[in-house]
């Protein structure tokens, strides 16, 4: 999987140093769009140890940045576990395995719907006031009723909450796909009109390729929330690996251990950025030589 | 060129083309009949809201008359175009911003299935003959807008039409790089080896009278033809053409026709 789409990135990079003569700009330029990121998480963490000061926060509340590191990398089990750090990892692996899942399976009936709503102004009346009322039921409410009523019929733990996940990231790539599948201009669409292209060709070379940026840029969106499906629906699931359980598992015993919390925290937010970031680059693969919106 | 004594590629008979909107009917054509010749450059001009535009729609079945017969090659425009007889350039060049140059080019070709060897080929000698052959691989928004227009034009070419159906192609370019590309455009035209026949919407008043064989002056509301003006310049037509006296008289009574257009109507 990593050799194929690396390919024409490599080329691309060659193309741009033959054009670009000084040496090492590429790697000048990676730098300098890394430096916003650096200073913003500099700035956070000032933010947080000054505000303790400033304020006179109990550790209790808000615990030092170096206790949390150090619960990081503390070992389990009164010491003769393996690192907290690597057992959140695990967890966060395990929720990740679970998202993905969702994520693929909500993303796959998303653009279904998309197409098929695409398709008629009646369908798209009669079907996307429900799509929507869909997302106004809480995903807590949800979840339960996802996970009792598959495993009653026996289906795989993982895979009831790999649904609850799918809930909630079908509707922003319906949304997002439909709109790009009617991002084509009046204009476009006559050119292949005049070239006699039939409804296949009119899909693939015109209809399916304009809407990719749209399709993007909402399954960037529907990558977070699948990670929050899968969190949510590892609670009724009575899982006992996850991150969600993970963050249950370090509330509860918070009062004599509140680094233990943000560490979860903090990896949760990792899965998220992950994701998103996984999404992201294979966009920009996708996407390469298109204008950049905004550049 | 003998337009009288050779059946019309394309011909009008008594065509009109009503819009229905919410406020009423408005009538965009009424009872256009005008027959043109395989080989003609035609230009079609007026003030805004004369039709023109819509009488080039109905050729390449963009559009549907509301009345009237309409004829290309002996066919319904319909039939004409799943034949394939024309090509078209927009005023904005509408290339895919997700190909480049050359596959904006192939993009017809692909369409009607011609194989890739054949696709490559045909792109190649395109481009050569716009004036793009450096810049196959870039993408459009690499170009100028001047260059993405000569790349609109090489991809109507591109399967040998024998209507170019044209809508104001030049009208949102600066004057230099139209003047120039007009030369460019009546370059290809002449060194086609079947002299295709170009309908060509202008604003403007020179351009048409570079450019065409005849000029089709159009009046609005409704929209109809007011006048057809002969445009005998000798070709091949250059820079010096624009210079000569003939060209100002040819000027002078597309302008007089386009007078007595507004007199009519204001």
């Amino acid at each position: 999987m990593a050799d194929t789409p690396l390919r024409p990135h490599a080329e691309r990079a060659a193309r741009t140093e033959s054009s670009y003569p000084v040496a090492g700009s590429q790697l000048a330029r990676g730098l300098q769009r890394a430096l916003p990121v650096v200073v913003t998480l500099v700035a956070l963490l000032c933010v947080w140890e000054a505000s303790k000061l400033l304020f006179r926060i109990p550790d209790q509340k808000l615990p030092h940045l170096s206790a949390i590191v150090e619960t990081m990398f503390s070992r389990t089990q009164g010491g003769n576990g393996p690192l907290l750090i690597n057992q959140m990892l695990l967890n966060a692996w395990a929720t990740l395995r679970v998202a993905l899942a969702g994520f693929a399976l909500g993303s796959m009936l998303g653009i279904g719907l998309a197409l098929l709503l695409s398709q008629s102004n009646a369908l798209e009346r009669g079907l996307l006031p429900y799509m929507i009322g869909s997302q106004t039921v809480p995903i807590l409410a949800i979840a339960p009723m996802v996970v009792v009523g598959m495993g009653r019929m026996g289906a795989p733990i993982w895979t009831a909450q790999a649904v609850v996940a799918a809930y909630l990231t079908f509707f922003p790539v319906a949304i997002g796909m439909l709109r790009g599948l009617r991002a084509t201009s009046a204009q476009s669409r006559d050119l292949m009109r005049s070239y006699a292209a039939n409804r296949m060709q009119l899909f693939w070379k015109l209809q399916f390729p304009a809407s990719l940026p749209y399709l993007f840029t909402s399954l960037k969106i529907a990558a977070t929330a699948s990670i929050i499906g899968a969190i949510i629906a590892e609670l009724p699931a009575g899982s006992r690996e996850g991150i969600g359980v993970a963050i249950l598992t370090s509330a509860q015993f918070y009062n004599s251990r509140p680094p233990a919390l943000y560490v979860t925290i903090l990896v949760a937010a990792l899965l998220g950025v992950v994701l998103y970031a996984a999404v992201a680059l294979v966009e920009a693969l996708v996407l390469r030589g298109r204008r950049v919106e905004g550049a | 060129m003998q337009p009288s004594t050779t059946q019309p590629i394309i011909e009008f008979d008594r065509v009109s083309k009503i819009y229905s909107s919410g406020a009423g009917a408005v009538s965009a054509l009424h009872e256009v009949s005008l027959a043109i010749a395989p080989g003609e450059f035609i230009a079609l001009i007026g003030p805004s809201g004369c039709g023109k535009s819509t009488l080039m729609r109905l050729i390449g079945d963009l559009e549907q008359p509301s009345s009237g017969n309409l004829r290309v090659k002996s066919k319904t425009p319909e039939q004409a175009r799943r034949d394939r007889d024309y090509g078209i350039v927009f005023q904005s060049p509408v290339l895919y911003e997700w190909r480049t140059i050359r596959k904006n080019v192939e993009l017809p070709l692909e369409v009607m299935g011609h194989p890739a060897a054949q696709r490559s080929e045909r792109a190649r000698t395109l481009l050569n003959l716009v004036g793009l052959e450096d810049f196959g691989d870039a993408f459009p928004h690499q170009l100028s807008g001047g260059m993405q227009q000569r790349a609109s034009i090489a991809r109507a070419l591109s399967f040998e039409p024998s209507i170019l159906l044209m809508d104001e192609p030049f009208g949102a370019l600066d004057e230099i790089t139209r003047e120039r590309l007009q030369l460019e455009l009546l370059n290809i035209w002449g060194s086609a080896g079947q002299q295709s026949t170009v309908i060509f919407v202008t604003h403007s008043i020179p351009e048409a009278v570079f450019l065409a064989d005849r000029v089709v002056v159009m009046s609005p509301r409704p929209g109809r033809i007011e006048r057809i003006v002969p445009i005998t310049l000798p070709r091949p037509r250059d820079f010096e053409t624009r210079e000569s006296p003939a060209f100002f008289q040819c000027e002078t009574a597309v302008r007089e026709a386009l007078r007595t257009v507004e007199r009519g109507h204001v």
